[in-house]
C-alpha cells in the first residue's frame, strides 16, 4: 500500500511543490549572497565580476563591529537573565497553587502584544520614569522581558515530566533545596538549559522593533542595519545582510545540535 | 512538625514564582496600564495633560483616515493568513511523507531562512523585486518585458508577500506537528475500509490537522496585523499599515497620547479577531510551537 502510493503522481506533485516553496524561501537568501560579492556600486544585477571588498568594509567598519559587540553582549546577558527567572517559574510551576493559570497568561503577555506597541509600551514607561535609554538599561530590560516567555515555555515541558521522587528523596535525605538543584535537577536540565540560553540569545541578536524605540543613541545589529537601510542603500548593504545572517545561524545551530534529542522531535 | 514542612515548601515556591512574575508584573503589566491611562490624556506643547478624556478614540474614530487604516491592516493580516496556510499546508504534508533523514534535512532547509532577523528576512526582498532586481533582470533575459517593471516594489501586493515569506514558518510548524501526531493506524484503517488516498485525506487528515491550523492562523494573524517592518521596507506609502500609524506618533509627530489610543486600539481589535477565530484554543502551546 505504501510503496504504490509512494509513486502516485499526486505525491509527486505534492514533492515538486515543496522543492518550490524552498526555491521561494533561498531565492532571495541566494541573490543576496551573490549580490554581497557583486563588484558593483549599485545593489542590484547585473553581476559586474567578484569582490570580497564589501566584506572588507563591513569588517572594518567601527560602526558595526560596536554594534556586532553591543548585540553578543545583551543577547547573551538578556538571555542568561531571561533563563533563569524562566527556569525558577518552570521549577515553581511544578506545584499546583492559586494564581497559577494567571501567571501563566501574564507569561504570555510580552509575545501576545504586538512588536509596535511592545515598543511603544517600554518607550512610554521608561519615558516616564525617567529611566535613561541605552543598551545597559532599557534595551536589557526589554530584551529580557521579550526572551523570558519563551524561555519559559521552552523549560516548563522539560521539568514537567520530570520524576520528582529523586529530588524529595534527597530531600528527606537531609540536602538542602540547593545541593538538591545542583545535584539532581541540573544535570538533567542542562542541555536544554544551554539550548534555551542559546535560542534566547538569537531571540535578543534579532529582535529590532522592541529595541528600536528605547536605544537611544547605541547601535545593536538590526538597529545598525536599519538605519543604513533607511539612510541611502549603501554598497555593502548585502554584506552586512550575510553577516548578520551567519552570526544568528550559527547560534541556532550550535543550539540545535547541544539540544537534548526530544526537543528536535 | 507537617505544618513547619508545609509552611517551608510554600516558602520555597513562593522564592521560585516570585522573581519572573514580579518581573513581568512591573515590565509587562505595569507599562501596559500607563499605556492604557495615557491614551486617556492629552499631549500638550508642555508634555502632557493629564486630565481624562476620550479625545484621543473621538480623534482615531471620527477620521476615516485612522479607521481604514485600521480595516485595511485587518484586511491584510486576513488574506496574509490564508495565504499562508493554503501555501504551507502542503509543505507541511510533504514533511510529514518523507522518512528519516530525508525528513530531518527537509525540516532543517524549511528552519534555517528563520534564524535571522526579520529585518533581513524582508530587506532580501528589496533585490529581489527593485528596478535592477532579479525579477526585472529576468523578465527582461527573456524578452517579456522591454522595461524595467517599477510596479513590483512599494505595493499592498509585495507586503503581502513580504509578511508570508517572513511568518510562513509559524504556519508550517504547527501544522506539521499536528500532521506528525496522527496515527498511521487511522489512516490504515480508512484504507481497510475501502477509502481511496484523496478520500483519506480529506476525511482523516485534514480535520485532525485543524488543531497545528488553528495554532497556525492565530499566530500569523497576529504577527501580521501589528506589523511594522515590512510594510516600512517593502509597501512604500501604499501599503502602509497600522502598525506604522503608531510608529509615526512617536518617531515624527511626538504625540504620545494619542499613539497610545492607537495602541489600545489595535491591541482590542487584534484580540477582538483573535477571540472569534482561536475559541478554546490554549495559547501557550500556540507560542510553544511558534518559538521553535
Amino acid at each position: 500500500m505504501d510503496r504504490r502510493s509512494r509513486r502516485s503522481p499526486a505525491l509527486l506533485a505534492l514533492f515538486c511543490y515543496a522543492l518550490a516553496f524552498l526555491c521561494f524561501l533561498y531565492a532571495p537568501i541566494g541573490l543576496l549572497l551573490a549580490l554581497s560579492f557583486n563588484d558593483s556600486e549599485t545593489i542590484g544585477l547585473p553581476f559586474k565580476g567578484l569582490t570580497t571588498r564589501w566584506y572588507g568594509e563591513v569588517l572594518a567598519s567601527s560602526e558595526f563591529l560596536l554594534s556586532l559587540a553591543n548585540s553578543f553582549l545583551v543577547g547573551l546577558a538578556s538571555s542568561v537573565i531571561a533563563t533563569a527567572l524562566g527556569l525558577t517559574l518552570a521549577m515553581g510551576f511544578r506545584s499546583e497553587f492559586a494564581l497559577k493559570s494567571v501567571i501563566m497568561k501574564v507569561v504570555l503577555l510580552p509575545i501576545i502584544i504586538p512588536g509596535i506597541v511592545g515598543s511603544v509600551l517600554f518607550l512610554t514607561f521608561f519615558g516616564l520614569a525617567g529611566i535613561p535609554f541605552g543598551l545597559w538599561t532599557t534595551v536589557l530590560l526589554v530584551h529580557v522581558t521579550w526572551v523570558l516567555p519563551f524561555a519559559f515555555l521552552t523549560l516548563y515541558p522539560r521539568l514537567h515530566g520530570f520524576d520528582r521522587s529523586i529530588e524529595e528523596a534527597a530531600m528527606d535525605l537531609g540536602a538542602t533545596p540547593f545541593v538538591v538543584f545542583r545535584r539532581v535537577l541540573l544535570p538533567i536540565v542542562r542541555p536544554s538549559l544551554i539550548a534555551t540560553v542559546l535560542f534566547g540569545f538569537t531571540l535578543s541578536f534579532d529582535e529590532f522593533i522592541r529595541t528600536f524605540l528605547v536605544i537611544g543613541a547605541n547601535r545593536t545589529v538590526p538597529v545598525h542595519l536599519w538605519t543604513l537601510i533607511s539612510g541611502q542603500m549603501a554598497p555593502f548593504l548585502p554584506a552586512v545582510g550575510v553577516v548578520i545572517m551567519a552570526v544568528s545561524i550559527t547560534a541556532s545551530v550550535i543550539g540545535l545540535v547541544l539540544a537534548p534529542a526530544k526537543q528536535s522531535e | 512538625m507537617t505544618g513547619a514542612l508545609h509552611s517551608r515548601r510554600r516558602l520555597r515556591l513562593a522564592l521560585l514564582v516570585a522573581p519572573a512574575t514580579l518581573w513581568l508584573v512591573i515590565f509587562a503589566i505595569v507599562p501596559l496600564g500607563l499605556l492604557l491611562v495615557m491614551s486617556f490624556w492629552r499631549t500638550t506643547i508642555f508634555g502632557f495633560s493629564k486630565e481624562l478624556t476620550l479625545d484621543n478614540y473621538r480623534t482615531a474614530f471620527s477620521s476615516w483616515v485612522y479607521v481604514s487604516v485600521l480595516l485595511d491592516a485587518i484586511k491584510v493580516a486576513a488574506i496574509t493568513t490564508i495565504l499562508t496556510l493554503v501555501t504551507t499546508y502542503p509543505v507541511a504534508y510533504a514533511a510529514t511523507r518523507l522518512r528519516g533523514r530525508a525528513r530531518s534535512l527537509f525540516l532543517l532547509a524549511l528552519f534555517v531562512p528563520f534564524w535571522t532577523s526579520y529585518v533581513v528576512r524582508t530587506f532580501v526582498w528589496l533585490p529581489m523585486l527593485g528596478r535592477s532586481g532579479f525579477i526585472n533582470s529576468l523578465l527582461m533575459g527573456l524578452g517579456i518585458v522591454g522595461e524595467p517593471l517599477d510596479g513590483l516594489l512599494y505595493s499592498q501586493a509585495t507586503v503581502l508577500i513580504g509578511l508570508v515569506y517572513v511568518y510562513s514558518l509559524f504556519m508550517i510548524l504547527p501544522i506539521y506537528m499536528s500532521l506528525d501526531r496522527i496515527d498511521p493506524a487511522l489512516l490504515e484503517a480508512a484504507s481497510d475500509l475501502g477509502a481511496r488516498p484523496a478520500r483519506q485525506f480529506f476525511r482523516v487528515t485534514l480535520p485532525l490537522s485543524k488543531p497545528g491550523m488553528v495554532s497556525g492562523c492565530i499566530m500569523v494573524f497576529l504577527l501580521a496585523a501589528g506589523a511594522f517592518v515590512t510594510p516600512q521596507l517593502l509597501g512604500g506609502t501604499s501599503g502602509i499599515m497600522f502598525g506604522n500609524v503608531i510608529a509615526s506618533q512617536y518617531l515624527t509627530t511626538s504625540d504620545w497620547a494619542f499613539g497610545a489610543a492607537l495602541s489600545i486600539i489595535l491591541i482590542v481589535t487584534i484580540f477582538l479577531c483573535m477571540a472569534l477565530l482561536g475559541r478554546g484554543v490554549r495559547f501557550e502551546q500556540v507560542f510553544v510551537a511558534g518559538g521553535h
